[in-house]
């Protein structure tokens, strides 16, 4: 697998996958608010000329899958972040599909990363703990560049019920809890991973976006 | 300000030629310096001021007895009229104070007013104004293409104040302006009257104005002579030096400094940070600078300095402004490139304000109109 | 870390922003894109709007994207300035508009009406767009047995449904959240049904927001505490200052809210 960065900062422009899975549009804008040039896609040759992708995600593992595939996509995504190692930051379902499987239905992931999706393993009838985990929630960071900057001040949303788990510790950059700890930022060479919103987790957000855009 | 000429400075301030029909003595000492010079002449800060002022907060107050309020404190969260408020309090006063909500308050300007009246526990009115009719009248004015694009939250301020003081039965509005700090505007800069805005909107506007009060003259006149309520801009009379003034604010009534003058109003930004300065050549910063100046507080130096680097503007305050007003890039270049206009190219009361320069000054010596009424409209 | 989320309830009446008192006489409080924009700056959890003409048509300017009267154009524009997640209810009839709606940005869409008279379509919201995206609202009202009943179409029309099994009804078809709001309670500013919102917060798995009649931050706690809501909800409290009932928009600080909810 290639390594890091692929041009420098002048020259940035985030692809922002289409894939019928939600959420684009504020990606975008939260782009545009720190001046990084981006473009919503699902075609190859946009994929093919971006520094950096990105890949949303709102919804179920199966659907996922399944819509990334009808659209033709993971081919051009696996030449790009495999073969010629550009960054990919994939958010929320977007970081799940990365793994290996999911326990939503069964169904198999992109498989770039040693990692397995599960429902919370949590008791939630009469506990003030419920599924899913919907709020505003920190992040433990160890130091990699994606999570620059952020400290236990800092708060991003979270929505799932489902997590990754059965994962290299070697991979895990972030850490949250609720209920337990789980791995919610994870990255693998050029290939990033964070499970909450920050297109929508305010500054907090809108700092983990530049440091991935600094990346680019 | 385009163009390859110069323009002539004040010898004593800071204001120049980028002020239309600015003029200046055998010394080079232009009108506004005058103008400062008469003001201050009528509000000494000595003594005998000091004793004055006791004397109206008196009056203020016996007038009050009685009601549930004596004076009423208009508020945007800025410094003056927060320090207004605080003022009245502390003297003793028992104010309603009063907002103008015309859809463009920001973080700091609605948190400054939630602290002020919290700390100082005075009841609080909002005025809350149809943003679709609103907006129709700031664009009329852009369209107008005049450098009074403020005026309709100006003057529709005023017309409030006056309209809760009368509902209320109140005869005292306290305004925070201070001529000490913001000089007065020039009228080529700011001009305001009830028929100019009314023609404006009827030029270039489309919805009636049910929500946002434009006083008229007759209005006016009743709220002056037959309801008595009197305008009194409590800075004149008081020492006013900013850094005070915001120090006291921020510890007593958790206030926050916005930066630059008037910024707790998007609109405001907009207004002065941009449009004034790109289009009009108009930096309002050399006004405050100039008055400033001439109460000691600023170096003319300095301030000639300050005014060389061009008002910095935020890019996105800009778009903002545009997506707010509903306006097409198109538009808005239109708006930008449209002929400067002034308030002379529509009808106004300002030949009838001159013709009665003899009854207006009565009626600010008899206390019942401010000053810097005269100053502003008449000064010359 | 994880703190209750507290959550600007606001209300949508064509192009302007209102606020009800027991969902009735809407009191205008101004334009909807700058008070997204404050409660940007403040740092606002989480937005959510209601749309309460949704079963009138629209009447403004501004034209009709859908036929069911949502207002995708004031949507889009809230959403292009909201910086925190949005939630949008009123009208919501089909997946169309829910797919309409995630297109222009919003994160959740709120089922109310919709959710009583046709549950199926929450259970295919669901499997569409994933639980973490449809809240189940739920309003009602206190019956003088000390029952509640479920009111649909803006708390107008009793169902005679028991908002509890209702609650547990879209629960188990998909739905990631509940709002759960009194309708006696709204703009009253005397604190939520403490009662309502914890018979419906133990029955289900899911979080529970409470809505309807908070009116101070210990108000909030309360329906954390003793109406084990997930997050709480509030109008009055976020839009309205003083005696008077002034419009200024407000909303807790970063400390503030770690001082009520002690922690975080």
């Amino acid at each position: 697998m290639a390594d890091g960065r692929a041009r420098c900062g002048s020259e940035t422009m985030i692809a922002v996958i289409e894939y019928g899975m939600g959420n684009q549009g504020s990606i975008v804008n939260a782009l545009r608010r720190i001046g990084v040039p981006s473009i919503v896609t699902s075609t190859r040759e946009e994929i093919q000329t971006a520094t950096g992708l990105v890949l949303p995600g709102v919804g179920s593992f199966g659907k996922g899958m399944a819509n990334l595939e009808r659209a033709g996509l993971v081919s051009a995504l696996e030449e790009r972040v495999l073969d010629e190692g550009v960054p990919i930051l994939g958010i929320c379902l977007g970081m799940q599909i990365f793994g290996e499987r999911s326990e939503e239905g069964g169904v198999e992931g992109l498989g770039w990363l040693p990692a397995e999706t599960i429902r919370f393993r949590l008791e939630t009838i009469g506990s003030r703990i419920k599924i899913p985990h919907m709020g505003w929630n920190g992040i433990c960071a160890n130091g990699d560049p994606l999570l620059t900057g952020i400290t236990g001040e800092d708060l991003f949303y979270f929505a799932h019920s489902y997590h990754l788990t059965e994962i290299d510790p070697g991979h895990v950059i972030g850490t949250t809890e609720y209920g337990y700890t789980f791995p919610s930022a994870v990255r693998r060479a050029n290939i990033w991973g964070i499970q909450c919103h920050i297109e929508r987790s305010h500054g907090s957000g809108l700092r983990v976006l530049r440091n991935f855009a600094g990346l680019c | 300000m385009s163009g390859s000429s110069v323009p002539r400075v004040c010898t004593r301030c800071i204001l120049d030629t980028t002020v239309p029909k600015i003029r200046f003595d055998s010394n080079g000492v232009c009108t506004f310096c005058r103008i400062h010079d008469e003001l201050e002449k009528n509000h000494p800060l000595d003594a005998e001021g000091r004793q004055r002022f006791e004397a109206l907060i008196d009056t203020v107050k016996h007038h009050g007895k009685g009601r549930e309020y004596d004076c009423i404190v208009g508020v945007s969260g800025g410094r003056d009229s927060t320090y207004t408020l605080y003022t009245a309090v502390r003297m003793g006063l028992r104010p309603l104070a009063v907002h103008f909500d015309n859809g463009w308050n920001s973080d700091i300007s609605v948190s400054n007013i939630k602290n002020a009246t919290e700390a100082l526990d005075v009841d609080l009115y909002t005025h809350v104004a149809d943003w679709e009719e609103f907006k129709d009248l700031q664009i009329a004015f852009l369209k107008a293409s005049t450098s009074d694009a403020e005026v309709p939250t100006d003057y529709a301020i005023l017309s409030v104040l006056y309209d809760v003081a009368a509902k209320h039965g109140v005869r005292y509005i306290l305004n925070g302006h201070s001529f000490r700090t913001e000089g007065v505007a020039p009228i080529t800069w700011t001009y305001m009257d009830g028929r100019y805005i009314r023609a404006v909107h009827e030029q270039f506007g489309s919805k009636r104005l049910t929500t946002v009060p434009i006083m008229s003259l007759t209005q006016l006149l009743y709220y002056t002579f037959i309801r008595r309520i009197q305008v009194i801009n409590v800075p004149e009379f008081i020492e006013y030096e900013h850094e005070t003034v915001n120090r006291v604010l921020e510890e007593e009534l958790g206030w926050r400094y916005y930066g630059g003058h008037h910024h707790e109003s998007v609109y405001t930004e907009f207004f002065q940070s941009f449009l004034l300065p790109t289009k009009f050549g108009i930096d309002k910063r050399k006004l405050e600078y100039s008055a400033l100046i001439r109460s000691g507080q600023m170096d003319r130096a300095q301030a000639l300095a300050a005014v060389q680097t061009p008002y910095a503007y935020n890019k996105e305050i800009v778009e903002y402004t545009i997506a707010k007003l509903g306006l097409s890039n198109e538009e808005f270049e239109a708006i930008m490139r449209a002929p400067v206009k002034t308030f002379e190219d529509y009808p106004s009361y300002y030949s009838l304000i001159r013709a009665s320069r003899i009854p207006i000054k009565i009626a600010c010596n008899l206390n019942l109109l401010p000053h810097v009424f005269y100053e502003k409209y008449l000064g010359e | 870390m994880f703190r209750p989320r507290v959550i600007p309830c606001l209300l949508l009446k064509g192009d302007g922003l209102v606020k009800t008192i027991g969902f009735d006489n809407p009191r205008y409080l101004g334009d909807p894109i700058n008070a997204v924009r404050i409660f940007n700056e403040k740092e606002a959890d989480e937005l959510i709007f209601l749309n309460i003409e949704a079963s009138r048509p629209r009447r403004g300017l501004f034209g009709r994207l859908s036929r069911t009267g949502i207002p995708l154009d004031v949507v889009v524009r809230i959403s292009r300035e909201c910086m925190m997640p949005l939630t949008y209810g009123g009208g919501v009839r089909s997946v169309d508009d829910i797919r309409a709606l995630f297109g222009v940005g919003v994160e959740k869409v709120a089922l109310n009406t919709a959710a009583v008279e046709n549950p199926g379509l929450v259970t295919e919201a669901c499997d569409a767009f994933g639980s973490q995206s449809i809240i189940a609202s739920i309003d009602a009202r206190r019956r003088p047995g000390g029952e509640y009943e479920v009111f649909t179409h803006g708390g107008t029309n009793g169902t005679g449904m028991d908002p509890v099994s209702l609650a547990v009804e879209l629960e188990a078809r998909g739905a990631g959240e509940i709002i759960i709001t009194s309708v006696e309670h709204d703009g009253t500013m005397q604190g939520y049904d403490l009662e309502l919102t914890r018979r419906v917060a133990d029955s289900v798995g899911i979080p529970v927001i409470a809505c309807g009649g908070a009116g101070s931050l210990a108000d909030l706690r309360a329906g954390y505490d003793d109406g084990n809501a997930s997050a709480l909800a509030a109008g009055s409290l976020f839009v309205y200052h003083g005696r008077k009932r002034a419009v200024l928009i407000s909303y807790p600080s970063r400390s503030e809210l770690r001082a009520v909810f002690g922690g975080a």
